[in-house]
């Protein structure tokens, strides 16, 4: 029984590529009535459903595809013609069929669906006989009598009548002559039906097509000459069925047989399950991320080891490995991309509907179906697609009075367009309708309490556009059927949204309308902006960066207590990365502070960061289910040097920005309490020897203030961070390891709090270019070994403004 | 929780009744003890991934104190808890003796800070007791008390500390 589960699976997957196929045709076929190449690619899929579904025992639709069939191959025959009548009685039985499948795949089975087949069996009948099918209509009781004996299941599916064999419990050789038995009764069934047939004078169909035909869903192009491709897959996946399969290899020997002429290209595709693909994008990440290690690795070895022989070998082998990882990604992604083709197909179909309903003339454009997108990203893709689309037909297009009366051509005309630009995909959706009326968005807007009077006032024409996407707004004058009922708009927003994309309006009245969705080609590894918030890390999704520009605080200007800037045309609400994420200030910034414009479906904000690390190319982690839904975060990355980077929520960040007020600009600093005591003064000691440091601390003994050692650079700078002393002055050596002096005194002025503390070099480096290089990174004093104990207190005594006798 | 409780008295009852021909196999569990501020806390030993030294760690923003951040385990980002400050003690900085403790529960994974390993111990059931009746947040977070020569160790409740409670 499973197997039969499994040809049923299978049976539905292809049924479900097919229709979709079918349906662009179908439109194609209404323009090209008589377009002999495009009829037989129709009637083949119907044959092909009916083919299969009888011999899965599906009778409800055999039967309704049955009749399909036989329209369809008078019109092949060129016996009747395809008029607007004969298509809509075609396309209505096409929506039985899906319904059907849709029941199959939901029950297992297509009885007790509760739909009247035979109402629309009687009208397709009509139009074989030639007759009119909507007169039809009324005789449908009568049907079932009437249906032709081919349609029954028993001579359709000669094995059908077979009992059922428990295959399992057969041994190997058993089951291979059960497999030759039903073999024959299979083909001899099939050789008498076709001279029956011939008999009768119908041109004899290919015998049932197999089910499991492996057709990629990447293949499923609209082409509207399908006759060659179709053929060639007919007789594919007759081998690699094995044999406890008895079902699946007698079905698919007969076609096999039936159609070896032309079979001259085999096609060099495979089906695979998405969890081993999304398995093996989970070990390119890591690989990406071991590639990103080895180039930070790289670099630092580099500055280290300067000009050695190894260092060029080093490189060939690192640059090479970093290639073919990245090559390595791309492969690895472009088996999980569809062509969009698969989400547009069903458009031609639904704006033909949606024209006749509306009682407009709407032409559907489509180009670019060949742009290739991961697959998740298909799957969400299509609600927002159908929401904008039926709303450029409804709200966008006139009806054709106005059109003409506007001087437009009859015809009002939707194109969608797909295409590639740089890392993300972008489909624009035009119509050459009224356009959008900025104005009277906004008024509407008011009138709906979307938005306040303040805000209208301030409102670009675009942001107006970007009105349709809030919920609750609709512009239509009347609710029909098919939009204007508040939902729909928002929903594309809500999706874009998951998507890290971006929505942009642009419209001008009178002219039309033009959206574009920018949507980011993969979600597990993507490019991302490093930005610094403080000492913090945080990535960004490059897809939702618009821009980054540098301002001075002159620049931002506050509005009813919330920070904005301008940009060029438009005024950019600000806000800190750090008061969102709540990062410490320990860092001053300067007189210069970098803006990351942010954009975000309709939505623009400007993020005010403190450093720009750069791009980066980041794969997505979990946080885990313990810190899931922490509000701003998407998610964390590990970075080339290992450290866990968290990854900014852009959406939720744009919420979050609304909910915080603080201005933007510098806070005040503490103030460090009063000495009263010697002892209250408090000196750090940076130097690797113990020597030294006894020397030093033997020669400030006297004035009594409180020493702390440390023995290289990095311990005195968590020791100086953790706030733990207040130090008054830091004694620092040059030559340490792990972090020098230099490298220490430049990291303690990136501290807004030590801006001021003195820092006194004492090294028996005594070039003058060592000297240059102190007052560079920012030393007060520059004490060459030896020194006399005297010369050393009194240089501390100066710099820490000691004030007090001494106490020995 | 009284459940949990009732089924820890039910345990001991039976242990007692056992007493009489005692198997030497039965009821015992191993723990793995440490330190917290001074108190002495265990965990059961297979609920332990690994202990490493600790490492570096990214803070996460909108989390309690407690949450230190997030680290990478070998290309996996686990979250850190400071059991001090879970616990509502003072915090200290971390010194030679800290480690992180990697708990997994099902497909969860937490790490702990800790101030210091003590020992592994092999504990029967019957020397468990009952959590103390209390209503402080940390004692929900306690399974029993193991009892052993001259002190008791107080076991933690898996699942419990690695619920998320904000």
């Amino acid at each position: 029984m499973d197997e039969l589960q499994e040809l049923t699976q299978d049976f539905l997957v292809e049924a479900f590529e097919m229709i979709e196929q079918l349906d662009q045709d179908l439109v194609e076929l209404e323009a090209r009535p008589d377009d002999l190449d495009l009829l037989n690619g129709i009637f083949r899929v119907a044959h092909t459903i009916k083919g299969s579904s009888s011999f899965l025992n599906f009778d409800v639709l055999t039967h309704l595809t049955h009749h399909m069939e036989d329209v369809l191959n008078l019109a092949r025959k060129g016996e009747i013609t395809i008029d607007q009548a004969i298509m809509d009685v075609v396309l209505e039985s096409i929506d039985m069929m899906k319904a059907l499948l849709v029941k199959i795949r939901d029950t297992g089975n297509d009885q007790d669906h509760g739909m009247d087949i035979e109402g629309i069996v009687t009208k397709l009948d009509a139009v074989s006989k030639g007759e009119d099918p909507e007169a039809a209509e009324a005789p449908a009781a009568q049907a079932p009598a009437e249906s032709k004996p081919a349609s029954t299941p028993a001579p359709e599916n000669p094995l059908a009548d077979e009992p059922e064999v428990d295959y399992s419990k057969m041994s190997d050789d058993e089951v291979e002559a059960e497999i030759e038995r039903l073999l024959k009764v299979r083909q001899e069934e099939d050789k008498r039906r076709r001279e029956e047939k011939i008999a009768a004078g119908e041109s004899v169909p290919e015998p049932p097509k197999p089910p499991a035909e492996p057709k990629p869903a990447a293949e499923a192009k609209p082409e509207p000459a399908a006759q060659a491709p179709k053929a060639q897959e007919a007789p594919k996946p007759a081998a690699p069925k094995p044999a406890p399969k008895p079902a699946a290899k007698p079905a698919a020997k007969p076609a096999a047989k039936a159609a070896p002429a032309e079979m001259n290209v085999v096609e060099q595709t495979i089906r695979v399950d998405v969890n081993r693909l999304d398995h093996l994008m989970n070990l390119i990440g890591e690989l990406v991320l071991g590639k990103n290690r080895l180039l930070k690795i790289y670099d630092d070895v580099e500055e280290r080891y300067e000009g050695e022989q190894f260092l060029e070998e080093l490189n060939q082998v690192v640059s090479s490995v970093s290639m073919v990882t990245t090559d390595l990604q791309t492969a690895v992604m472009k088996t999980r991309m569809l062509a969009i083709g698969k989400v547009f197909n069903k458009f031609p179909r639904m704006i033909r509907d949606l024209a006749r309903e509306l009682g407009k003339k709407i032409e559907l454009k489509i180009s670019g179906e060949e742009t290739e997108l991961d697959k998740s990203i298909v799957e969400v893709i299509g609600d927002p697609l159908v929401h904008i689309i039926r709303n450029s037909a409804d709200h966008g297009v006139e009806s054709t009075e106005d059109r003409i009366a506007a001087g437009k051509g009859e015809t009002g005309i939707v194109n969608l367009k797909a295409y590639n630009e740089g890392n993300s995909i972008v489909i624009e959706i035009a119509d050459d309708g009224k356009g959008l009326d900025a104005d009277v968005l906004k008024s509407k807007a008011l009138e709906k309490g979307v938005i306040s009077e303040k805000e209208a006032d301030a409102m670009s024409d675009k942001e107006a556009f970007a009105l349709i996407f809030r919920a609750g707004f609709s512009t239509a004058a009347k609710v029909t059927n098919v939009s204007g009922r508040g939902v729909g708009m928002d929903v594309v927003k809500t999706n874009i949204e998951k998507l890290n994309g971006i929505i942009e309006v642009d419209s001008e009245l009178g002219k039309g309308t033009v959206i574009k969705l920018k949507i980011p080609l993969t979600l597990a590894i993507i490019q991302s902006l490093m930005v610094g918030a403080q000492e913090e890390f945080y990535a960004i999704p490059l897809s939702s960066v618009l821009e980054t520009v540098r301002i001075s605080e002159e620049e931002i200007f506050s509005v009813e207590g919330r920070s904005v800037m301008r940009l060029r045309d438009e005024v950019l609400p600000l806000v800190k990365l750090s008061d969102i994420f709540g990062v410490e200030q320990v860092i001053e910034g300067g007189e210069h502070t970098y803006v990351v414009v942010l954009g975000l479906a309709e939505s623009k904000l400007g993020l005010i960061v403190d450093t720009l690390v750069g791009q980066e190319e980041i794969v997505i982690k979990s946080l885990g289910e313990y810190l899931q839904g922490i509000e701003g975060v998407a998610g964390a990355t590990i970075r080339g040097d290992g450290r866990v980077t968290l990854i900014v929520d852009v959406a939720a960040l744009m919420q979050m920005a609304k909910k915080t007020k603080a201005p933007v600009t510098q806070q005040k600093q503490r103030k460090s309490k009063a000495k009263s005591e010697p002892s209250d003064y408090k000196i750090l000691v940076v130097d690797d020897s113990k020597t030294d440091r006894t020397i030093m601390r033997q020669s400030i003994s006297p004035l009594g203030v409180t020493l702390i050692e440390a023995s290289d650079g990095v311990e005195a700078l968590n020791i100086i961070k953790s706030g733990e002393h207040e130090f008054d002055a830091c004694l620092i050596d040059i030559e340490m390891p792990r972090m020098d002096g230099y490298s220490l005194a430049s990291e303690i002025r990136k501290y807004s709090r030590f801006k001021a503390l003195p820092l006194i070099a004492v090294t028996s480096r005594t070039s003058k270019t060592d000297r240059m290089r102190g007052v560079e990174v920012g030393m007060t004093e520059y004490i060459t070994k030896p020194y006399s104990p005297e010369y050393l207190m009194n240089v501390v005594k100066r710099n820490i403004n000691f004030n007090m006798e001494m106490s020995a | 929780m009284s459940e949990q409780l009732q089924q820890v008295l039910q345990n001991q009852q039976q242990q007692k009744e056992k007493q009489d021909k005692p198997d030497k196999e039965e009821g015992i569990v191993q723990l793995v003890c440490f330190m917290v501020d001074e108190e002495e806390f265990a965990v059961p030993i297979l609920s332990i991934q690994e202990i490493i030294k600790p490492i570096e760690t990214t803070r996460v923003p909108s989390t309690p104190d407690y949450v230190v951040g997030v680290f990478n385990l070998r290309g996996t980002v686990i979250p850190l808890i400071d059991l001090r400050l879970k616990f509502s003690r003072e915090k200290s900085a971390y010194n030679d003796d800290t480690r992180f403790i990697v708990i997994k529960n099902k497909n969860q994974r937490s790490g702990f800070v800790i101030d210091k390993l003590t020992e592994a111990i092999r504990l029967k059931e019957s020397d468990i007791g009952s959590a103390p009746e209390s209503l402080g947040e940390e004692d929900n977070h306690i399974y029993g008390v193991g009892q052993r020569e001259d002190r008791i160790v107080s076991i933690l409740r898996i699942e419990s500390i690695l619920k998320r409670t904000f």
